[in-house]
């Protein structure tokens, strides 16, 4: 048993909303639950009451289009994976969904679950930084955009209050080629937390590029853009390196040193900016 | 005349496969009884520390607990070889995650409440960490009492007033006078964290205490007889008394060895009025709290002639036993009796030292203490081959074990201990040594081959004996009954395949129980150390025999005939000569009935043994003496590349050669190798335990104890199984299953070697310990 | 108390849970399905992998409330009238079982597989089973079987 608390399936987000206002700081949202089931079976999590969101209508959406590309709230991490459409668009995306946990994870965990749990080491959060994708948030008081730019405040906390539902994640629209990639430095192939990740996007027709990076800081960090324009490949990824470096500040922990993370950090970056700048893998 | 084997060799498909397939095979994780009670622990925050006070009011109030006991309620210490253990730490804890407090109530979710409102005040006492501090004078003593320890008298030698639990010396020859006259000198150093077994199934056990003072017992363990053995020592019980049921095993490579929660819900159930008391180990306790591999420090010298001959060897072994050495003291003995590696050194020393610390303890696992010794020795003669200017796998062709060679305990290499030097030339073979690796496809990669040979032996008492039955039924099937444990290994297919061989009817007309009982499966040591095949199989040969014997003996009659003209072939009996006249064993199995109602003979049953022979305690100022019922040898070839920019290192390939005397059954064989490598690339790459300054374990659980997944295989494995048989083995078989881990990681490291030029000298070799080293020679990508 | 219906191997369920209850626990503990087994608790180790409407989770990190009105397959499900499925033949004839206590769960991620995709990728294989430890096997004959088992994909 995960603890003695109350359920809720609310059949609309009012009513969401309105049950964790009025719950407050003794009530969670149950979503994809892979963060908060295991918070709650070792007691670093006692919520009274749980609001299971993941079956509202509206948090269901996945599409993508001309004007936007839409993730509901409760659509499982697998399902955004297997989304051609959604790979097509943002093949960093969906790299990044697949590389968090195990299939049978991804089919509870997900987009709007890893950021909120805002870890510094979310695997959604740098992809979403350089996409500068929006939470729509909804709250007794009405809708809002929240920046994923603005969501994190501290390690394992955001800018969200209680009563705050969020309803999707929404990526704002594609103007030209935009070449993303994410990748992730782990301590094993199999399943595991980021040593390091870090995320890119590259648009050749704006000659922007923009890099964000976990687990490194506090929150994962977005860079200032790059301007790509005249710029060799080697001098852009010095540029990366040194604004990387002055930007993130990593620690020691268990899974890996300080000195191990500031070490791999280069060489994951140059081969993020092989994959989107020459559009060519690296290894 | 020898006949044809019908199935010992066969890859005969395994006789559980089926119940485990469709999920109705039971653990004792899956079993309940009316009344059950279900225990959780309160364990130690600390590493080392005196108990103050203990407030258990709270807890026992609480509506639904049944028992509350913690360490002053029980006076009782166990302990296989050593009894230096508590049920509950009493006084005083040694390790945090030890076990302080118990609960027993209607649900876990009570017991574990009731644990939360246990308040027990710790006054923090001095802690070592590392053994070879705790080795110094002046260290914190972890077991002021280990003088008055009672243990296995002339194998151990605890150091009282030490920390040392056991102090093994092997001796051979002229040490210092060998090594002032060799030419080339190598000495070196190296560490092995300790690292869990990670069963899939954590601990469990039931037990119940009955009435009139006897205790039945279900128990996720290897050793159905010895937790019988040990429950009698420790409760003064007779062993008829205690009943220890062994349903399926989920895994136990070790860690289920010997005894281990069996006493503290026996205890349980006790205070609780006699209900049955259900404890499950969560994994995090599992890391935490139970048992673990040993960590090493290694110190080696190796001296040799220019032509590349051992000539001495020395070897400092210390074990970072943790906070107790019930187990661990034998590992530090049979380690040290294999810790010169499977060569003629004609001139030896070895101190094995195993030290208390206070870190979670260790006990057996797969391997017993070779993977780790081995990490040293088969590296460091990769580095004394370099010296020599010799490839290294020539170097170990020059001085590998062969014919009338003495080992380091004085023991006479024979043709029976198989050939070491076909498994090094099968696996240089298998990865094409000698030839340079291909270019890997990335500038920032390196690729390097290595090699390393491997040997054990059983680690076990010199009297160590195993037995079974076998019953024909009344369809003329027989029924085998033994108490050695098939925890996944196959062994109970393989001892189907022997009787159906012996007893000549058809595989499927055997059957055997999957559940140990020791009200009804006859005498088995444990099921450790990779001998249940060899002895089990034995034991059942000499049942089947014991039931041919009883066959002939009524188809003699029936025939009359003498009993040795009566042949036994088809499930049937006949005299030589007239297959036709031939009677089912069906007929026989209980007594044949003469066509007039005149009864003979009566139920078939046949019982055989097995008990270690020619064994020898080892001299304890030598080590000389015959510690080892059968060797193994085999070797392991590795080629990797290794991502200098992550540290990321891939297995391209690599071979295993094991000499197994005779292979029982190739599928099972296979699926020891491959299991057994995976495992050893989960020690050579990522596992071992963090601790904290304090002592507290940093990576109790798998978000941080990562072992391989399917992601993580090696992108080609290679067993090879060698049958150079073993003269008293059945069928000329020798035990296989521990082999294929150890020098896994040796193999890794000498290949690394070969790719980076630097010599790695601690485990594990992940991305982080590689690209440290990287930076630190200042290597770039 | 939360009342819950539910479908399981295809047998209607109702049951009054406390939300704290897991999907794991109710299978187990009220239907005594113990096939799938509980490893680690926390969704590391797939031991306790069910279908949940077809796709696999890890029944330790699912309420059991969250299963109301879904369908849950369970290992117990997988054999029909007491025949094993390929599948199962599959890890039997391969020699994917070890110890076993990882089986139930490795077959219920492999189920899940070669339902979505019949004739799988190696690479597909391997990610379906990624989150399944098995400590004894090495994984390599469990490959092997889920490979036999899709070359008859179109009888599940």
């Amino acid at each position: 048993m995960l603890g003695r608390f109350e359920y809720a399936r609310p059949k609309t987000v009012d009513e969401a909303c309105r049950l964790l206002a009025e719950a407050g700081r003794d009530a969670a949202i149950l979503s994809g639950g892979t963060d908060l089931l295991v918070d709650l079976r070792n007691g670093s999590r006692s919520p009274l009451l749980l609001v299971d969101v993941k079956r509202l209508e509206e948090l269901q959406a996945l599409r993508t289009g001309p004007d936007e590309a839409v993730i509901g709230a409760a659509v499982p991490l697998n399902v955004v994976v297997e989304h051609r459409e959604l790979r097509k668009a943002y093949a960093g995306l969906s790299d990044a969904a697949l590389s968090i946990a195990t299939y049978q994870l991804r089919n509870r965990a997900t987009v709007a679950g890893n950021l909120c749990n805002a870890s510094p080491a979310a695997d959604m959060a740098p992809i979403l930084l350089v996409l500068d994708a929006k939470l729509t948030v909804q709250s007794p008081q009405g809708t809002r955009a929240v920046r994923v730019a603005k969501l994190f405040t501290g390690v394992k906390r955001t800018c969200l209050a209680p009563g705050d539902v969020v309803v999707d994640v929404r990526m704002p629209p594609l103007d030209g080629e935009l070449r993303t990639a994410f990748r992730k430095q782990q301590r094993i192939r199999g399943h595991d937390l980021a040593v390091v990740n870090a995320a890119a996007a590259y648009a050749p027709s704006r000659a922007t590029l923009r890099v964000a990076v976990g687990s490194c800081a506090p929150t994962p960090v977005l860079l200032e853009p790059f301007d790509t324009k005249g710029t060799s490949p080697e001098a852009l990824a010095a540029e990366v390196l040194r604004a990387a470096a002055a930007a993130t500040a990593p620690i020691d922990d268990v899974r890996a040193s300080a000195a191990y993370r500031r070490a791999v950090l280069p060489a994951l970056l140059r081969r993020l900016l092989a994959d989107v700048v020459s559009a060519r893998r690296a290894v | 005349m020898t006949r044809a084997l019908v199935y010992v060799g066969k890859s005969v498909p395994r006789d559980d496969a089926v119940e485990k397939v469709t999920g109705s095979a039971r653990y004792t994780h899956d079993l309940a009884f009316p009344g059950m009670l279900h225990a959780a622990l309160v364990t130690s925050p600390h590493a080392s520390a005196r108990i103050v006070r203990v407030d258990v009011a709270d807890a026992a109030a609480l509506p639904g607990v049944r028992a509350v006991l913690a360490g002053a309620n029980l006076d009782v210490r166990l302990g296989l070889y050593m009894r230096d253990k508590r049920i509950l730490a009493r006084d005083v804890v040694r390790y945090q995650g030890e076990p302080v407090v118990a609960v027993a109530a209607d649900t876990l979710d009570i017991a574990r409440d009731a644990c939360r409102r246990v308040r027990v005040e710790y006054e923090p006492t001095a802690a070592v960490f590392d053994p070879r501090d705790a080795m110094k004078s002046g260290a914190p003593l972890v077991h002021p009492d280990l003088g008055s320890y009672a243990h296995l008298e002339g194998v151990f030698f605890p150091r009282p007033n030490t920390n040392i639990a056991h102090h093994q010396k092997i001796r051979k020859g002229d040490f210092d006078a060998a090594i002032a006259s060799a030419e080339v000198l190598l000495e070196a150093r190296f560490d092995n964290p300790p690292v869990q077994h990670v069963p899939m199934e954590t601990h469990a056990s039931i037990a119940q205490a009955l009435p009139d003072g006897r205790v039945e017992i279900w128990t996720s363990s290897q050793s159905p007889y010895t937790v019988r053995h040990l429950m009698s020592v420790a409760f003064g019980l007779p062993h008829a008394a205690i009943r220890v049921h062994v349903p399926y095993v989920g895994g136990g490579f070790g860690g289920k060895a010997g005894l281990n929660l069996e006493p503290l819900v026996y205890v349980l159930s006790k205070a609780a009025g006699g209900r049955p008391v259900k404890f499950v180990a969560t994994r995090e306790q599992e890391f935490n709290t139970l048992p673990s591999r040993q960590g090493l420090h290694s110190t080696i010298k190796i001296g040799a002639t220019r032509a590349g001959k051992i000539v001495a060897l020395k070897a400092t072994y210390v074990w970072d036993a943790g906070a107790y050495a019930d187990y661990g003291v034998n590992v530090g003995r049979a380690a040290a009796y294999s810790g010169a590696g499977p060569y003629a050194v004609p001139n030896c020393w070895i101190d094995s030292f195993v030290v208390y610390t206070n870190k979670v303890y260790g006990t057996a696992y797969r391997g017993f203490g070779h993977l780790e010794v081995l990490w040293g020795i088969e590296r460091a003669i990769d580095q004394t081959a370099r010296k020599l200017g010799l490839d290294p796998a020539e170097f170990r062709r020059r001085n590998l074990l062969t014919l009338g060679d003495a080992t380091i305990t004085g023991e006479t290499f024979t043709a029976g201990h198989g050939k070491p030097v076909e498994c090094l030339d099968a696996v240089a073979k298998a990865i094409d040594w000698g030839t340079p690796s291909s270019s890997p496809a990335s500038s920032t990669k390196r690729r390097g081959k290595g090699i390393a040979m491997l040997h054990k032996a059983p680690a076990m008492p010199t009297s160590t004996s195993c037995s079974a039955i076998i019953k024909l039924d009344e369809d003329g099937a027989a029924d085998i009954l033994v108490s050695g444990v098939d925890y996944g290994q196959g062994t109970y297919t393989v001892l189907r395949q022997i009787a159906a061989e012996e007893l000549r009817v058809p595989i499927d007309a055997v059957h055997i129980n999957s559940d140990c009982d020791t009200a009804f499966t006859p005498y088995d040591w444990q099921t450790v150390a990779s001998r249940f095949s060899y002895m089990g199989g034995h034991a059942v040969i000499e049942a089947a025999a014991d039931c041919l014997r009883q066959i002939r003996a009524v188809a003699a009659q029936i025939f009359g005939v003498a009993p040795e003209k009566i042949v036994c072939e088809n499930a049937s009996a006949y005299p030589d000569g007239e297959p036709k006249r031939a009677i089912p064993y069906r007929l026989l199995a209980l007594g044949y009935v003469y066509p007039n109602g005149n009864a003979i003979g009566g139920p078939v049953i046949g019982h055989g043994r097995f008990i270690a022979h020619g064994l020898t305690h080892l001299d304890p100022d030598t080590g000389q003496g015959r510690p080892a019922q059968f060797w193994t040898y085999g070797a392991h070839g590795v080629e990797l590349e290794v991502d200098a920019e992550t540290g990321e290192i891939e297995i391209l390939r690599i071979a295993t050669a094991v000499d197994a005397g005779k292979v029982l059954n190739a599928g099972l064989a296979r699926g020891q190798v491959i299991g057994g490598v995976v495992q050893g690339i989960g020690s050579a790459l990522w596992e071992g335990f963090r601790f904290d300054k304090e002592g507290r374990l940093k990576n109790p659980s798998f978000v941080d104890y990562k072992i391989p997944t399917a992601k993580d295989l090696p992108r080609e494995m290679v067993p090879i199984l060698l049958e150079n048989p073993q003269p008293d083995g059945p069928y000329g078989a020798r035990g296989v299953a521990e082999h294929p881990m150890i020098s896994v990681p040796s193999a890794i490291g000498n290949a690394l070697y070969d790719a980076l030029g630097i010599e790695f000298t601690s485990l594990p070799l992940s991305p982080e310990h590689v690209l440290a080293r990287l930076a630190e020679k200042g290597v770039k990508p | 108390m939360v009342d819950i219906e539910l479908r399981v191997n295809g047998q209607a369920e109702r049951a009054s849970v406390p939300a704290g209850m897991t999907l794991l626990e109710f299978l187990r503990d009220r239907l005594a399905l113990t096939g799938a087994k509980e490893g680690c608790g926390i969704g590391e180790c797939g031991a306790c992998t069910v279908l949940l409407d077809g796709r696999p989770v890890t029944a330790c990190l699912v309420l059991a409330v969250e299963a109301d009105g879904l369908d849950v397959r369970t290992i117990e499900g997988e054999a029909t009238d007491g025949e094993l499925s390929a599948l199962q033949r599959a890890f039997v004839d391969a020699g994917a079982v070890q110890c076993g206590f990882c089986t139930p769960g490795m077959i219920m991620s492999a189920r899940a597989l070669l339902l979505r995709s019949p004739h799988p990728t190696d690479e597909e294989i391997v990610e379906a089973i990624a989150g399944n430890l098995c400590r004894c096997t090495g994984y390599e004959a469990i490959l092997a079987a889920i490979r036999a088992a899709s070359e008859e994909g179109g009888k599940l």
